[in-house]
């Protein structure tokens, strides 16, 4: 997926764990982990809103693009 | 009354679908236990006694006929058999009220290439069957359009499923 999430990058700038962000933001430690790693599909205003909240930030510094090739459903339930 | 879910339409269907599946399964092994038995007799003639081989020969039946029409038979459940146990397993599904999996697309592309088979098979075989027993009627070899309908909605159900699937992958993955 061309979109890259920096999260681990603000939340080690932040001195922040993942569960205290979770927490804060009221997502699960498992969704969040889902985003840091880049294997969501999408992130709800109210999500990124919180995000940026907590994490003092814009939503330019969580998500970022890079040219890459583009994820399609796959039929074994991952994403390709 | 609920389509999906446990104690559903769904799961009552499920049950159905049960019993049809064990009862074509006997039905599929005794009939190639028949197949193999009448092999067994047309190649050893002396093993039929007189009354029944002479009650075969009155029926205009002869060997060749009875093993490819037991086979036959054995080899339509055998394919029946396999679209119910595909059918079992999407209504498993279904009663688990979780029906969009990934699995379910596979399912219903077999279901529909299991009638496209069965119906395309339909025609060789009445045609085989007419020359075998001619006295015999009811082998009829016409074009079926509610069968070929139904291979095309099958597929196209395949295809609602896939977006269905995609759909469920993206909530799931929306945070």
């Amino acid at each position: 997926m061309p979109i890259r999430v920096r999260l681990d990058r603000i939340l080690l700038e932040r001195r922040m764990s993942l569960s205290e962000l979770a927490d804060r933001v009221g997502v699960t430690v498992a969704n969040l982990t889902i985003l840091k790693t880049g294997k969501a599909r999408a992130v709800r205003f109210s999500t990124l809103e919180a995000l940026c909240r907590e994490l003092g930030c814009q939503p330019g510094d969580i998500v970022a693009y890079e040219p890459g090739p583009s994820d399609d459903f796959d039929e074994d339930g991952t994403d390709g | 009354m609920r389509a999906l879910g446990p104690g559903s339409v769904s799961s009552f269907l499920k049950t159905i679908l049960d019993v049809v599946f064990v009862a074509l399964s006997i039905g599929a092994g005794a009939g190639a236990l028949l197949s193999l038995a009448a092999m067994v007799v047309v190649a050893n003639p002396t093993l039929l006694d007189a009354t029944a081989a002479a009650d075969l020969k009155a029926q205009g039946l002869s060997g060749p006929s009875l093993i490819i029409g037991l086979a036959a038979a054995s080899l339509y459940m055998a394919l029946v058999l396999v679209i119910v146990g595909r059918l079992r397993r999407i209504f498993a599904t279904l009663t688990a009220g979780d029906p969009f999996q990934p699995e379910n697309i596979r399912r219903l592309r077999v279901i529909g290439v299991m009638l496209a088979v069965l119906e395309i098979g339909r025609y060789p075989l009445a045609a085989l069957y007419a020359w075998l027993a001619p006295r015999e009627a009811g082998a009829h070899a016409s074009l079926n359009p509610t069968a070929w309908f139904a291979v095309l909605v099958v597929f196209v159900l395949a295809e609602v499923f896939r977006e269905g699937a995609r759909l469920r992958r993206e909530a799931e993955l929306t945070i």
